[in-house]
């Protein structure tokens, strides 16, 4: 079965499980930040722009009105008349005609701009925003009606620039605040909106993994609800199939097993009968005599036949266990060939190689390998012992016709049976019951064939400790 | 030859053709077809060696074997239908000596027959073993530990008495089976692991952590004379 991945690919190949929400909180934050930092400055240039036409236009009417009175005041009376102005926090200069110039804070002595003397000598009401030891102030400035003394009048602008000031910082705090709260409210957003999606997702993992009763909740009455919902009822759907599936299945093992089983009472009774009918071939009148030596024969196969069905059903319920040991496989196989008789049809080469294996099932697996080796081939069986750096590897090698290679990839499958030549004795299990003994002790078996030449079966057992060795 | 077989068997035609199998071998056969009775006339009787199946009516292979134990020294082979290991652990928990999966030949029967009747003949040699605490006697078939008889059966007997023969030497599971139990090639090797386990239990002072009997990793057992 091909696997396929869990995430789908993005175009960079790689997966950022928490990028959308990442997005989502940044582009949250740029909204909110841009938005309210816009109002922030206009409402500021707003404020500003009314409070210095505000401060202008009561500066200009108080201005209008001092002028008047200052086309009653002498030069004597000028110190008095421009020293008032101390009291109101402002400024003042009074030019008479041929420079004389009388100021109200002789400390201070405001310097007067240029261009603004150029307009009020032309006898227009002027102004001008400038600063004096270092403090804003507003000079409103006009010649004095019926003369042409000057008055200049320097109005502070000091609380307007302070408010101002104030303004702006709590305008900044209250942009920061708003970045802060948005990236809070966006990270709850991302993360109330994204979550049920993250939710899915490890729920459809743990699906995907094997917990089938993975389900997810059914939050509000909204998209993501109904969508659990349907995820929920795929999830029942998909446990309930594989729960009938699995049921089926073990069903069907369970009938194997007790076919098996119930196979074994009558079938001990036929293979002692007949191994004490085929002692007595000798003494049976000619007739019968063939007929009970295909009767004997007949026995064993079906004695093999329940027998592997037995073994089989027993891997397939997983209880067969593992007892490793430490495996001398040279000597081991010598044994195994000498046991069997076989001694002048199979030949042993390599080695030495020791294992950490089960040796019960590398006696089925080899017997069964070599076994076969020997019935297709008759004679010139090798059985090679080496490795391939990772594994210890076991070939069987027979000089036998060759498996045609559209049967190859079957060879392995329970009672497949490759054509009328290579059929016959066997039960049509012994390669499956070598296969999944194999796999049973981390190990493989494969095949190559050439019609022409034989055939190698591979054994590959892990060469490091397989499993814990535990011994009594 | 001659001697007294009990094969307990509810099976007719097993119980038929195996006692058939077994005269023309030789023995004497007596049959009991469930637990119950076969325990009775084990009692009552006395065999040189028990065939036992495990899956009978009324009182289980496994039963019976643990109460005749609780009485008796005879040889027993089970006869096992399942060939999960689990079974055949069991069995040779509950005190059999050795064990044949159905279906089987007759000779494989009979051969396994004749290496517990074998066993539980005295050995040959008669000189008694000192091992430690243990005194092995083969003339008499007992082992006192601390001047205390041991209640062996005849192959933990002779299992000890293998052991106790070369001290201090390793013997791997397949010298031993070949030696106690007559296989000749690759048998099941549990067989050496629970009668290790029953002896251990017997002869040791703490069986979980033993002194006398010392399994040595990937390799087989050792008797020191602790």
């Amino acid at each position: 079965m091909a696997r396929h991945p869990t995430w789908p690919r993005g175009r960079r190949g790689r997966i950022w499980p928490g990028g959308l929400r990442r997005r989502l909180v940044v582009a949250f934050v740029l909204v909110a930040t841009v938005s309210a930092g816009a109002l922030a400055v206009a409402s500021h240039l707003l404020v500003r722009d009314a409070r210095l036409d505000g401060s202008l236009a009561t500066s200009a009417a108080a201005a209008r009105e001092d002028l008047n009175l200052a086309a009653t005041i002498t030069y004597q009376a000028a110190g008095d008349f421009v020293r008032a102005y101390e009291q109101r926090g402002a400024h003042a200069v009074l030019i008479f005609p041929g420079g004389r110039k009388v100021t109200s804070d002789a400390q201070v002595n405001p310097p007067i701009p240029a261009v603004l003397q150029g307009f009020v000598r032309q006898g227009q009401l002027g102004y001008q925003r400038m600063d004096v030891a270092g403090q804003p102030y507003l000079v409103v400035a006009g010649r004095v009606p019926g003369s042409d003394a000057q008055l200049y009048l320097f109005f502070s602008e000091q609380s307007i620039q302070r408010n101002l000031a104030q303004l702006r910082n709590a305008l900044a705090a209250a942009w920061l605040g708003v970045l802060l709260v948005a990236a809070l409210v966006g990270r709850v957003l991302a993360r109330r909106t994204l979550g049920p999606v993250a939710r899915a997702s490890e729920a459809a993992r743990l699906i995907a993994g094997g917990r089938l009763d993975t389900r997810l909740p059914v939050g509000p009455a909204d998209e993501f609800g109904a969508w659990a919902a349907a995820f929920n009822e795929m999830a029942d759907a998909l446990e309930a199939k594989v729960a009938a599936l699995s049921a089926a299945q073990a069903r069907e093992l369970r009938f194997t097993a007790n076919v098996a089983h119930e196979l074994r009472t009558p079938l001990t009774a036929l293979v002692a009968e007949a191994s004490l009918l085929g002692s007595q071939v000798s003494h049976l009148p000619d007739p019968a005599r063939r007929p009970v030596e295909l009767m004997v024969a007949d026995v064993g196969r079906l004695r093999t036949l329940v027998d592997e069905l037995m073994e089989i059903s027993r891997l397939d319920a997983g209880s067969e266990p593992v007892l490793p040991r430490r495996v001398d496989v040279r000597s081991f196989v010598a044994a195994l060939i000498g046991a069997r008789g076989w001694q002048d049809r199979v030949a042993v080469d390599g080695g030495p190689l020791t294992l950490t294996t089960d040796p019960r099932r590398i006696e089925r697996i080899l017997a069964n390998l070599t076994g076969n080796a020997v019935e297709h081939s008759g004679r010139d069986v090798r059985v090679r012992i080496g490795t391939d750096g990772a594994h210890g590897c076991i070939d069987v090698v027979d000089a036998g016709p060759g498996i045609p290679p559209e049967h190859l990839p079957h060879v392995f499958e329970r009672f497949y049976k490759a054509d009328s030549a290579r059929a016959g004795v066997g039960s049509g299990l012994g390669l499956a019951i070598a296969l999944e003994n194999a796999r049973l002790l981390g190990g493989d078996i494969s095949v190559s064939s050439d019609v022409a030449g034989g055939s190698v079966f591979r054994l590959t057992l892990p060469l490091g400790p397989a499993a814990d060795v535990s011994e009594p | 030859m001659d001697e007294r077989l009990l094969l307990v068997e509810d099976d007719a035609s097993i119980r038929e053709i195996v006692s058939i199998g077994l005269k023309a071998a030789g023995f004497r056969v007596a049959t009991a077809i469930d637990g119950r009775e076969g325990l009775a006339r084990v009692r009552a009787d006395g065999f040189d060696a028990v065939i036992l199946d495990v899956m009978l009516p009324s009182l289980d292979g496994f039963e019976v074997c643990r109460e005749i134990r609780k009485f008796s020294r005879v040889p027993v082979v089970m006869l096992t239908a399942r060939t999960d290991l689990i079974d055949v652990v069991v069995g040779l928990e509950s005190g059999a000596d050795d064990y044949v999966k159905k279906p089987f030949e007759l000779p494989e029967l009979i051969a396994r027959l004749r290496a517990v009747l074998r066993r539980a003949a005295a050995p040959t040699e008669a000189e008694p073993i000192l091992a430690g605490r243990l005194e092995i006697d083969p003339a008499g078939f007992t082992v006192r530990k601390d001047g205390v008889e041991l209640a062996l059966t005849a192959t933990e007997f002779r299992l000890l008495f293998e052991l106790a023969r070369r001290p201090g030497q390793v013997f791997t599971r397949e010298l031993l089976l070949q030696r106690v139990w007559d296989y000749e090639y690759l048998g099941e090797s549990h067989l050496v692991d629970v009668a290790i386990g029953r002896l251990r239990a017997k002869v040791e002072d703490d069986p979980s952590h033993p002194a006398v009997i010392k399994t040595i990793r990937g390799v087989g057992y050792r008797l020191d004379r602790a």
